[in-house]
């Protein structure tokens, strides 16, 4: 299957700029339920809540409000958010090659795979094997739904990966947690290490499985042969006919519509 | 921002971005926009009279992100005319009706490519001047499946004494409006009596025809929203463009185009594109005015 692409663009820098398709490289396995009234079984819609007027509020009356003092606020318009979103952009342009192993890795973010689009395969290859051959990772700016993001694009496995990064004003100062330093005991340093060499192995992910999603499935897969499926009534059942006059002269003018037809 | 001042009727409207192309892939600036109201001015002021306008604005054109306006904006010159509108009960929002072409052109310059307005006039908003029926096509279905639904609703309302009338959405529909024109004919009678029609015609053409809201329940079928009578709903305005890749209209139709239509399955059939509805609107002149003063009672309520 083809990976669904979410942005078409280029990737560029100095005088390179090659076609290509943004597309997700995980897909979060959660097995999702959707939540049902339990009487009927009816799909369950949320709704926006005034607890003030105890109703429902329609979209076109909810507006957005920055908590400046607890309960006081300042309201932000779609169009001033507009204003200050970046313009949006087709390009990946590559600002500077770094070294991938001087990123920490607390600063991934989201895995993509980049794949060439029609009339870029043959300088996409290139590129790939170029930063291969010389370990180079590219780093970016790149605007997706508004936002702009800090991106390292990398060779791998034949293809270019693309990382987005958190920005440095995100990551949260380490100070505080890290213990003050203690002389250690020899010994226990020693014994310590050899149950660490004792353990190692080489990483192998495929060992590993989200053990509650496999149980949910498996329950899933027994209950579906167990029960009988539960259905909300269809609409029609809560479907007013209206005033029994008026459909009644409704039923006669349509067997006058189907009689001429 | 480029702007260019034009005098209309001695007063001087400030219009911006004219050469800005708002529908890309087809090629129309805001100033070919300004113009087709301008001709189409005529025929579409009848139909904004009187009526809270809901602005829906494309700044950035056609392919980008639009928003629906209710609030008459606060910039607006001092001879825009507006109305206090109450919407559920809450305080009165002050809404732009629009009487005149330069109105009519200050709402569009603010990139409101889509004029939208209620039902109801702003001096009675609880009873509606019309009753419509919103034909929207599902996924396999178009036009001329909407078509096959205009044409069964006219023939049913018609025994009962009903007078119908047809436009498209511009989009990919086509709604029919019952004129009624009288001040006793509430919200809720308007409703009561479309729901009841949307539920006959779902029993009697069940693979043509859904009453139901539920997407999954569309698929090759016409849906009958019925919900569209009530008083916080808006429509498109007859003769408004549509923010489509084409800037095509929602435009009267005549009952014989529908019945011409047998056979053919083309859904961009009907549509109408801005240059045609000028063309069409100069030669044949309002083909909704009996929409606005045509007055009828729904039987039977």
């Amino acid at each position: 299957m083809a990976a669904q692409g979410i942005w078409n663009g280029t990737i560029s820098f100095s005088l390179v700029a090659i076609p290509v398709r943004l597309v997700t490289a995980v897909m979060p396995g959660h097995v999702s339920f959707h939540l049902l009234h339990s009487k009927d079984y009816s799909r369950l819609a949320r709704k926006m809540f005034c607890p003030v007027e105890e109703r429902a509020v329609a979209p076109d009356e909810i507006i957005r409000g920055y908590e400046i003092l607890p309960g006081k606020y300042i309201t932000m318009t779609d169009e001033e958010l507009e204003s200050v979103s970046p313009e949006r952009s087709r390009t990946i342009e590559i600002i500077e090659f770094i070294d991938m192993k001087d990123v920490d890795p607390i600063y991934f973010d989201h895995p993509y795979y980049l794949v060439p689009a029609k009339g870029g395969e043959k300088a996409y290859q290139l590129l790939v094997e170029v930063m291969g051959r010389t370990n180079k990772a590219g780093l970016a700016k790149f605007i997706l739904a508004e936002r702009e993001y800090l991106v390292a694009v990398t060779s791998k496995d034949g293809a270019l990966a693309l990382t987005t990064l958190h920005y440095s004003e995100e990551i949260l100062p380490d100070g505080d947690l890290l213990p003050k330093k203690v002389s250690a005991d020899p010994a226990e340093e020693a014994r310590m290490e050899k149950s660490i060499k004792d353990m190692v192995a080489d990483f192998d992910p495929g060992k590993y499985a989200d053990g509650r999603r496999k149980k949910i499935r498996d329950l899933l897969d027994a209950k579906v042969k167990e029960h009988a499926l539960v259905e909300a009534p269809a609409m029609a059942e809560k479907e007013e006919e209206g005033p029994a006059d008026l459909v009644a002269a409704l039923e006669e003018s349509m067997r006058k519509v189907k009689e001429s037809r | 921002m480029s702007r260019t001042y034009v005098d209309i009727d001695g007063r001087s409207l400030p219009l911006s971005n004219l050469e800005k192309d708002l529908y890309p892939s087809y090629g129309f600036t805001k100033a070919a926009i300004l113009e087709y109201y301008r001709r189409i001015a005529p025929f579409i002021l009848p139909h904004l009279h009187d009526r809270a306008l809901t602005l829906k604005r494309y700044p950035e054109g056609v392919e980008k992100e639009f928003f629906f306006e209710k609030r008459c904006p606060a910039h607006r010159p001092a001879w825009v005319r507006t109305a206090e509108v109450v919407h559920h009960d809450t305080e009165p929002m002050t809404m732009c009706v629009v009487y005149d072409l330069e109105t009519l052109l200050w709402a569009v310059n603010l990139a409101s490519l889509e004029l939208h307005v209620p039902l109801a006039r702003t001096d009675s908003p609880g009873t509606p001047d019309s009753l419509v029926f919103d034909l929207d096509p599902g996924d396999g279905a178009g036009i001329p499946e909407c078509a096959r639904v205009a044409l069964i609703l006219r023939d049913l309302l018609s025994p009962m004494g009903l007078v119908s009338y047809v436009k498209t959405s511009g989009q990919k529909g086509l709604h029919v409006l019952v004129p009624l024109n009288n001040k006793e004919t509430t919200f809720e009678d308007t409703k009561t009596f479309s729901r009841a029609v949307a539920g006959i015609m779902q029993r009697h053409y069940p693979d043509l025809v859904t009453a139901r809201m539920a997407k999954t329940e569309r698929s090759e079928k016409v849906f009958i929203n019925w919900s569209q009578n009530d008083p916080s709903k808006t429509m498109i305005c007859v003769y408004s463009l549509r923010a489509r890749e084409k800037p095509s209209v929602s435009f009267p139709l005549e009952w014989k185009e529908l019945e011409d239509l047998d056979g053919h399955s083309d859904p961009e059939r009907l549509q109408v594109v801005h240059s045609e509805a000028v063309r069409r609107a100069e030669e044949k002149g309002d083909l909704f005015r009996d929409v606005l003063v045509k007055k009828q009672k729904l039987p039977h309520l």
